[in-house]
């Protein structure tokens, strides 16, 4: 099931709730995933310069620095900004998506999403290795 | 203007009771009409002074011409006498002569300012009867007597005398006439201009007390109004010191107090609804957890589920789901009451809102065996609006509509008018009677009855459609009655700036 580590594709996973983190390692290690971690926007990154993911998944509601600041701290790294960053928010937040779109994610998954939903974003910007 | 307007507000700041105000502007009109009534009095006195004077005048013209008409009966009887021979004649003559003198004695007393004149025409007039007397005696004496050259020059000093007289009695009348007339023309000019003033005077006087007391009772009127809009922030300026600026003092203080009270309410209700808000995010937090771990056993990804777990694991899904759903909508109604609700607008299209919406409860419907149509003009242009919550008041709607519809069909259909559209979801249920029909927009209003009993729900869902409608400009209504389905219909304005 699991695929070869040096083969897969790496997602940096931002998320500040261990239960969401453990979701998240499961369904994107199933996948075939290799999952990188940061637990809040500051470590995010961090991760990001010294892990060099090929995606991230930016949860929102962030402590010290939030998912929108640290969306713009990628997108203003030019040996970042190619990193597509998928931004995951709470459901009611209106007008969420345009401000991640204006932040400069690439894509907007609204929480709760179901885990089937998530991957087929996913997959739009990397290939499943299998 | 500016001096009238000061006045106004020198009478307003005036610290005196309106009722000592209305007195004052009372008792100056009466003094203004008693001081017209004397004018007119004393004018009317002038004028007939001068008419007295006039008769006087009169008076003294004729008493003036008598006396030269005696005159010159005098020389006319001296003369006579001296030609003629009898004594009878002479005689007459005589005592005409001195009757005279009481004449000039009567003339004395009309004679007023003339009297040197008179005084000379008394003297001419002695030498004159010196002069007859002694022609006369003469005569009687039997000399033949001529009237002598003296005394024609005395009769003639004497006529012409009596003539000034005359004259200057007539010239004191043409002035006496002018000045009465002159008199006149004043008294009239002198009462009219005193009514005008008195006109004006009291005009300006109505003008000042009824501003300075209608406008602060305006301007309290004009502020309690707003008050009674939920308006608080302003408050009556009012310079009156009188029963009027007391009032305007209670208005601003019953003001201040009621936009304490209306602040601390709305802070409670601003906080209640924050604190919703808050606990609906927190819950969720967990069940998200819940339902995500519920996903991935369910997907196999911890390893094959025991046939006789899944049916359980599926029923933990749904149930969580459908929290999930109740907590959502308890979330967005409060955000809505706590002023966090934004739209985010945006062009998008009603075909798609439209076809999202029948992709998410197709399902439903075909469980329940109902048919699911949707009808949408073709060729509509892009619309700007919050696409996702249009959607989700559309959702809602259709929800609804499958949920208490046993059997038939339900529909959505869009009518585009000429600057909104007009959102129809129809159904083949039970119908709702007219006096439940405002009710359910209202939160937490589930009708009575068997039937929505049985059925879950927040009872939230039709009043977040309105609120979200509401918030797009639009309305919300059903159409219905018990037994003959319903048709919930909303619109919207094509294009939400």
């Amino acid at each position: 099931m699991t695929g070869d580590a040096t083969m897969s594709k790496t997602i940096l996973v931002v998320e500040d709730q261990e239960d969401n983190r453990q979701i998240l390692r499961d369904l994107l290690g199933s996948a075939g995933f290799r999952m990188v971690e940061a637990h809040d926007g500051e470590q995010a990154l961090a991760m990001a310069r010294s892990q060099r993911p090929d995606l991230i998944l930016m949860d929102i509601q962030l402590p010290i620095l939030d998912g929108y600041e640290a969306t713009r701290a990628i997108k203003r790294d030019p040996a970042l900004k190619h990193i597509p960053i998928i931004a995951v928010t709470s459901y009611a937040l209106s007008g969420d998506e345009t401000r991640a779109r204006e932040a400069g994610c690439d894509a907007y998954v609204a929480k709760p999403y179901s885990t089937r939903h998530l991957l087929a974003k996913i997959g739009v910007f990397l290939e499943q290795p299998r | 203007m500016v001096g009238r307007d000061a006045l106004v507000g020198y009478v307003a700041r005036f610290p005196a009771p309106v009722r000592t105000k209305l007195l004052a502007a009372f008792l100056l009109i009466v003094l203004l009409l008693v001081a017209l009534g004397a004018t007119g009095l004393l004018a009317l006195r002038e004028v007939e002074q001068r008419s007295r004077e006039l008769a006087a005048l009169q008076h003294k013209i004729d008493a003036f011409r008598q006396m030269q008409h005696d005159t010159l009966r005098q020389l006319y009887g001296v003369s006579a006498a001296l030609a003629a021979r009898d004594d009878a004649t002479l005689a007459s003559a005589l005592r005409q002569i001195n009757q005279f003198g009481y004449d000039l004695d009567r003339v004395a007393f009309v004679a007023g300012d003339d009297q040197a004149l008179l005084g000379r025409l008394r003297e001419e007039y002695a030498k004159f009867i010196a002069g007859a007397t002694e022609a006369l005696e003469s005569k009687r004496a039997g000399k033949t007597m001529v009237l002598s050259e003296q005394l024609a020059r005395d009769a003639d000093r004497l006529e012409r005398l009596s003539n000034q007289l005359v004259n200057r009695a007539e010239a004191d009348m043409v002035n006496g006439v002018d000045a009465s007339s002159a008199t006149y023309e004043r008294s009239r000019v002198y009462v009219f201009a005193f009514a005008l003033a008195g006109f004006l005077l009291t005009l300006a006087l109505g003008y000042t007390i009824s501003r300075s007391i209608v406008e602060p009772v305006r301007e309290i009127d004009d502020r309690l109004n707003r008050i009674a809009e939920g308006d608080f922030s302003q408050r009556v300026v009012v310079t009156n010191r009188d029963e009027l600026g007391a009032l305007a003092q209670h208005v601003n203080l019953t003001c201040e107090r009621l936009q304490e009270l209306y602040q601390r309410l709305e802070d409670a209700s601003r906080h209640k609804s924050q604190f919703l808000a808050n606990m609906s995010h927190e819950l969720r937090t967990p069940l998200n957890a819940i339902l995500g771990f519920g996903e991935l056993m369910l997907d196999g990804i911890y390893g094959e589920v025991p046939e006789r777990m899944r049916a359980p694991l599926e029923r933990m899904q749904s149930n969580g789901k459908h929290l999930l759903g109740l907590i959502n909508d308890v979330l967005d109604l409060s955000k809505i009451e706590a002023g966090q609700f934004e739209l985010s607008l945006a062009e998008y299209s009603v075909d798609e809102l439209v076809a999202g919406v029948y992709g998410a409860v197709e399902p439903l419907a075909a469980e329940k065996k109902l048919s699911l149509s949707t009808r949408v003009p073709p060729g509509l242009p892009p619309a700007r609006g919050d696409e996702r919550r249009l959607a989700q008041a559309l959702l809602n709607l259709v929800g609804n509509a499958i949920k208490f519809t046993e059997k038939g069909e339900v529909a959505i259909e869009v009518a585009a008018g000429k600057d909104a559209l007009t959102f129809s979801v129809r159904d083949t249920g039970p119908g709702i009677a007219d006096t439940d029909q405002l009710k359910i927009f209202e939160e937490f209003q589930q009708l009575d009855g068997s039937i929505t009993k049985t059925k879950m729900g927040s009872g939230l869902g039709l009043a977040i459609a309105k609120r979200i409608v509401e918030m797009h400009g639009g309305r919300i209504w059903v159409d219905s009655s018990p037994g003959a389905g319903a048709t919930f219909s909303f619109t919207a304005p094509e294009r939400v700036e």
